[in-house]
């Protein structure tokens, strides 16, 4: 993974020092609430429902032991011994003192982390394909695009008060694990006509209030030129995204109000503009990025037998293969997805012993790397096939090895009302009701690929409009009710959901879930998924279903 | 005479302001020198810098510097106003000046202008600073130079890291 | 009936007021029949920005004998996550931490628009 050399380090420190100044100004009372505001959010400190919360980022998903164990230690010393997962691969803690947050970033310095720009109108945390460098289906890591583009973003004197939050996914793989789609800028790796590569640019993609995919505004871009077609971008939405009204200000609004195809043209005209060697990195830099990624893995049968064993031996054992496992592009390696959605228990939720076991595990059986996806789930990428049935043991034992990836128990859910000021309605026990009804592993996996996403309010952290069954908090005069959408894909088939119906009182959520499945299960057809089957059908088998008892 | 904040060869220091700001509802003209709206400057600027006065324009976050084009090499002044901390357009205003349009007059910070903002605006070619929170040169100074390193190139001399480290090799 | 909250500013723990002090327990909240002396209080609690973050007056409503915040997101920061009942303030128990959990129904959003721009 990327380590940082003196100047990165000296970055983050600097950083470090300036908020501590800050803090002490407005403790001080020499700058307002108002004016400390921006300051804060711009490192990751929100005042939430019950204390501040600090988000801290985690570049791409990517960490490995030392990293992990200092956010557990940080979780124990300063937190309540558990951190939040999200589904943009930061980690929230949500019970954090003003007063601790100076030292909190110096703590993250020490192992190369900060909480910059995790929130405020700039350029965020950058996301990436969570197998990176581990998967057979991608076309370069990438990683160093990611990591190119961190550092360029990093207090960009230009773009950092821009109309609101701006947010950048990439991708390599033909398989999108990242949602590129719902991101401001979703960046797809192609392969050019001579065989060069380079990226299909994605502008416009959001949820929130006014969900949108982003449009394609430019088919092959090499990749070369990324961060000059990037300046190019942001300047343009820098000087015309709206800044009247924070609900019209993310750049999907500018690309729809100007439509894509003259959003692409003042793009590719200020682009012309500018001298991209200025900005772009040279090859030499490029390059040292790369070697950080570099990783050497061992010859290795593509076939294990004790692993083979474990599986005919132990029942449980096999379902969590089969679930939980991925295949790796070494031979004799898989990539082990850990879940954080143990149902009953919080989606995305680890304690402070969780995490130092994975860490434990990332050190001993995967090469020093873990990651975090936007499904809030953790994954040990380069798990040799051998050690598995071991790594399994132990995760078992600290309640971390529930088989249900990407089943009707993998649910994204924000921490809504329950810690969050933005929120309307919970989230997070909704996803406990829902998890609970489906707990029988059996039944999830024979239930098969579904995937349910709810947000505690019309922000969509939870992603709600892309998941194949969305539920959306609103607040009806005080009370928690919920709307559902139905059919929505932040994978490679990406579509916004279809609202079932009136919201629903927070007593009935679990249930219509339930009988929504119910008709999936009688309706479908060899190998469909919840989302074919939908596809197929359209809404009104579940329609009927979930509203049959109000006519 | 009003003072501000000015990047000269000495680093940041107090200077006094020879300028008065012209608002578009003032009748009168105030003799000596002078910072115009663009608008005005489109009807009165041509007869003002004919007196062989210096003249600055000061451009709204809803204007673009492109409007000001022609015009920028008879300009001593052009005032970016921030209506907000957190509206960012005249950072893009400040590089284009300095970047596109190769602009050497001074280009200065008017409004809600904090000294958190120094090192942004510093980096997109603003030397001159009206603060609203009354920083002082040195706090100023301070605030600009937290950050050891910088990782990209913009409209000042700063050296991005890409640069220090293919250099280092 | 009306009570006095905001988070304090050195730690963001909910406070509630209390003749001048802020205290951590919703059960020991003064409660204002009066609206002047409610926002007198308000004012007093503005002029704190040091010691305070964003303090608002909210609605109170009487459930079993108990005086209880309106909305239910104030009832949620009396209490604390319903998701860790070990966490924040429910954990102390008592009768009005009892009210607070089983008053879901009667809840009202007033109030909540003060925190909601809050980030």
């Amino acid at each position: 993974m990327y380590r940082y050399d003196t100047i990165d380090k000296e970055f983050v420190a600097d950083r470090a020092n300036e908020f501590r100044e800050q803090v002490g100004r407005r403790l001080a009372g020499e700058i307002t609430e108002e004016q400390f505001k921006p300051i804060r959010l711009m490192n990751g400190l929100y005042l939430q429902l019950h204390a501040y919360m600090l988000r801290i980022s985690i570049p791409y998903g990517t960490l490995n032991a030392a990293k992990l164990r200092k956010l557990a230690w940080i979780a124990k010393t300063y937190d309540r011994g558990y951190g939040h997962f999200t589904t943009r691969t930061n980690l929230q803690l949500h019970w954090i003192k003003l007063k601790d947050a100076p030292d909190i970033l110096e703590h993250l310095a020490e192992v190369e982390m900060h909480a910059m720009q995790t929130s405020g109108n700039c350029i965020r945390n950058i996301t990436a394909d969570p197998y990176a460098g581990a998967t057979s289906d991608e076309l370069d890591d990438p990683r160093v695009w990611s990591e190119a583009i961190r550092q360029w973003a990093t207090l960009h004197p230009e773009f950092s008060f821009l109309p609101r939050k701006f947010k950048i996914a990439v991708s390599a793989s033909a398989k999108d694990r990242t949602a590129t789609r719902i991101y401001d800028i979703g960046l797809a790796m192609r392969r050019g006509r001579n065989g060069e590569l380079g990226f299909e640019v994605m502008v416009g993609g959001g949820l929130g209030r006014t969900p949108y995919l982003s449009h394609t505004i430019r088919e092959f871009l090499p990749t070369r030129r990324l961060l000059s077609y990037l300046e190019a971008i942001l300047r343009v939405y820098n000087r015309h995204g709206r800044r009247d009204n924070p609900w019209k200000a993310r750049i999907k609004i500018l690309v729809n109000q100007l439509g894509a195809e003259e959003f692409a043209r003042q793009v590719e005209e200020e682009w012309a503009k500018s001298d991209h060697e200025l900005v772009d990195l040279p090859d030499i830099e490029l390059a040292r990025i790369r070697g950080h990624f570099a990783k050497s893995f061992e010859t290795l049968p593509a076939r294990s037998e004790a692993f083979e064993a474990a599986k005919a031996a132990d029942p449980e054992f096999a379902r969590w293969t089969r679930h939980n496992l991925h295949p790796h592009k070494a031979p004799g390696y898989a990539i082990v997805d850990v879940s954080l959605k143990t149902p009953g228990l919080t989606p995305g939720d680890a304690s402070s012993e969780q995490m130092e076991l994975v860490a434990d595990l990332a050190e001993r059986y995967s090469l020093d790397e873990a990651r975090v996806n936007y499904q809030q789930n953790l994954i040990l990428p380069h798990v040799k096939l051998e050690d598995v049935p071991a790594v399994w043991r132990e995760l078992k034992a600290a309640g971390l090895a529930t088989p249900n990836i990407d089943l009707v128990t993998d649910i994204i859910a924000c921490p809504g009302l329950d810690y969050c000021t933005l929120a309307n309605a919970r989230a997070i026990p909704i996803a406990q009701q829902i998890a609970e009804r489906f707990a029988d592993d059996e039944k999830a996996e024979e239930i098969g690929e579904l995937k349910i996403k709810i947000s505690g309010c019309i922000n969509a952290c939870g992603h709600h409009h892309v998941g194949h069954i969305g539920i959306l908090g609103v607040d009806k005069k005080g009370e928690e009710f919920y709307q559902v959408t139905l059919g929505g894909s932040g994978a490679e088939d990406a579509a916004l959901g279809t609202i079932l119906g009136p919201a629903l009182p927070y007593e009935k959520v679990a249930e219509a879930v339930e009988q929504l499945v119910e008709v999936y299960l009688r309706e479908r057809k060899d190998g469909e998924r919840f989302l074919d089957t939908f596809r197929r059908t359209g809404v009104a088998p579940f329609k009927e279903a979930v509203y049959a008892d109000v006519h | 005479m009003p003072t501000y904040i000015k990047l000269t060869q000495d680093g940041l220091t107090t200077v006094e302001d020879p300028f008065t700001f012209v608002a578009d509802d003032d009748q009168y003209i105030p003799p000596g020198d002078v910072i115009l709206s663009l608008a005005r400057f489109q009807t009165d600027g041509e007869r003002l810098l004919s007196e062989g006065r210096a003249v600055g324009v000061r451009v709204t976050a809803d204007e673009t510097v492109e409007s000001l084009a022609y015009d920028l090499p008879r300009l001593s002044v052009v005032a970016l106003e921030f209506p907000k901390f957190r509206d960012g357009r005249q950072y893009s205003n400040g590089r284009l000046l300095r970047e596109r349009y190769g602009y050497e007059g001074e280009v200065r910070a008017v409004g809600d202008v904090l000294r958190e903002q120094a090192q942004f605006m510093l980096r997109c070619g603003i030397d001159a600073f009206e603060p609203a929170d009354g920083s002082t040169p040195e706090a100023w100074a301070h605030a600009a130079g937290r950050f050891r390193h910088v990782y990209q190139r913009a409209a000042d001399e700063r050296v991005p890291a890409f640069v220090l480290r293919a250099e280092r090799q | 009936m009306k009570g006095l909250t905001a988070n304090r500013l050195i730690d963001g723990e909910v406070v509630f007021w209390n003749a001048g002090e802020w205290v951590e327990r919703f059960a020991d909240i003064e409660m204002f029949e009066d609206a002047a002396a409610a926002e007198a209080a308000e004012a007093h609690a503005k002029a704190q920005p040091t010691v305070v973050v964003d303090p608002y007056l909210m609605d109170l409503v009487e459930i079993d004998g108990v005086w209880i915040p309106v909305a239910y997101r104030d009832r949620l920061r009396a209490l604390g996550p319903t998701n860790h009942l070990q966490h924040g303030k429910q954990a102390e128990g008592g009768k009005v931490v009892e009210t607070l959990q089983h008053a879901h129904t009667a809840a009202r959003s007033t109030g909540r628009i003060n925190l909601i721009k809050r980030k």
